[in-house]
């Protein structure tokens, strides 16, 4: 049952990355009023759960309950955003996850090109990325977090985070060089 | 296999851009960095999509959403001591409600365990206390002879309190203030974790002429006595965030002093982040 203590933890432990908690709900959902549907809910189970926060990281602990949320709230309502790799079949999950990154080709450090930062076409790649992929880049470069707290959030081995960082980025990269 | 020794590469590379590579692996990676010329092309094209990611313009927060928030978690509240004093509001169900109902068998599981904890934690607090305090003081001392055994006594190194505070607040429920006291002889040599009575606590170190002292925060309320153990004097004072336990090898008149000059820049109340 929720009691006064219970709110002042939660206006301790959750309230601090309510912004935070926006603006990655943000990105997850690709617009605002989604987003803060998000923020509520993701709050609202915070403060049911708040007996079941570990001392630890406050911040991994509120974004991770954001996380879920969102994954859970636009799963339901907005199912044609959420694209998972376990979607595919191992041997292709595999592939995705761990396979030569450059296939075939084979570059040379002059086909190598840099970004001319566009924010809308990078809006644009980033949207199309697959879930597992779009998220842990989000947590990485907006949140800040490192490959721990994002083991964390996501509840995957920092091996993993780390070859979906990899994956992930190299998609955004060919993305974005379709588009020239 | 080249292919696989490329995939390998792919990984240490993103490790490596994100500051994930240990010194040792960084600065291996950095000499092949420095010799391959595609490498390095990779390496550069990834930092500036990093950095690309990281311009894009960021939305804020509606300025009344947290407000309806507070407003929503006051209801939740206020449903719930409602239904305790028995009165039910007829007509007034909202999913508030609905929801609360689904949850019940689960808060009658919550209040048993918080019953059966109230029970046994009051017995295993009498057992405890005995042998309480000179274990935190142990433990705290033992933290700091750790330090100095390691190759740093701290995990991060920063004499700018600045950086310091963050780091812990970023690991830590509870992180203290951490004032610098360059000027009143104790150097800020940075901050480590330590596990004291199986909670991680924030720990700041601080130089003052040869010697290294360790200022471990614990919760409020503990008392841990004056004494030396096994050569380190330990001092102990408390304020409303914390009560802190400061080890050295140094007299403890200079503890003493210490534990003023940290009271005075540090005041109790503006400890909160």
């Amino acid at each position: 049952m929720q009691n006064k203590d219970d709110r002042n933890d939660f206006d301790e432990i959750f309230l601090p990355y309510m912004s935070e908690a926006y603006r990655l709900a943000h990105w997850l959902s690709g617009n605002a009023s989604d987003a803060e549907d998000i923020v509520q809910e993701a709050a609202i189970r915070a403060f049911r759960g708040i007996k079941g926060f570990g001392a630890v990281n406050a911040r991994a602990w509120s974004l991770t309950i954001v996380r879920n949320t969102a994954l859970s709230w636009l799963t339901k309502n907005r199912p044609r955003k959420v694209s998972y790799i376990n979607d595919l079949n191992p041997a292709e999950q595999q592939e995705i996850e761990y396979e030569g990154l450059h296939g075939a080709k084979v570059e040379t450090p002059e086909d190598v090109v840099l970004f001319k930062a566009d924010a809308t076409a990078i809006q644009k790649a980033l949207e199309q990325l697959p879930t597992q992929f779009r998220e842990v880049i989000v947590l990485r470069e907006i949140n800040q977090m490192n490959y721990r707290d994002i083991a964390e959030i996501t509840n995957v081995p920092i091996g993993t985070v780390m070859s979906r960082l990899s994956r992930g980025r190299q998609l955004l990269i060919e993305l974005l060089g379709d588009r020239k | 296999m080249a292919v696989s020794l490329r995939d390998n590469d792919e990984l240490l590379l993103t490790a490596y851009c994100d500051g994930e590579l240990d010194a040792a692996a960084a600065g291996e990676f950095e000499r092949r960095l420095a010799a391959d010329a595609l490498l390095k092309a990779r390496y550069t094209r990834l930092m500036s999509l990093r950095q690309a990611v990281r311009a894009l313009p960021q939305v804020d927060m509606p300025s009344d959403l947290q407000a309806r928030i507070q407003a929503r978690l006051n209801a939740e509240q206020t449903n719930v001591e409602t239904e305790r004093s028995n009165v039910e509001r007829p007509g007034k169900v909202s999913n508030v409600t609905v929801l609360r109902r689904r949850s019940w068998s689960f808060q009658a599981l919550a209040a048993s365990a918080v019953f059966g904890a109230v029970i046994s934690g009051s017995v295993l607090k009498t057992i405890d206390r005995f042998g309480q305090e000179d274990t935190v003081a142990s433990e705290v001392v033992a933290g700091h002879i750790r330090g100095l055994l390691a190759p740093q006594p701290f995990d991060i190194a920063s004499s700018d309190r600045h950086t310091v505070k963050p780091w812990f607040t970023s690991r830590l429920p509870e992180s203290p203030q951490v004032p610098d006291l360059a000027a009143q002889g104790f150097t800020l040599l940075g901050g480590r974790v330590d596990v004291i009575n199986n909670r991680p606590v924030a720990t700041i170190v601080y130089k003052h002429a040869a010697h290294t002292v360790s200022l471990t925060t614990l919760r409020p309320g503990q008392t841990v006595p004056e004494q030396t153990i096994a050569g380190y004097n330990v001092r102990s004072w408390s304020d409303g965030n914390f009560t802190y336990v400061a080890v050295g090898d140094l007299p403890s008149a200079d503890l003493a002093v210490f534990e003023r000059e940290f009271t005075a820049a540090a005041p109790a109340g503006e400890i909160k982040q």
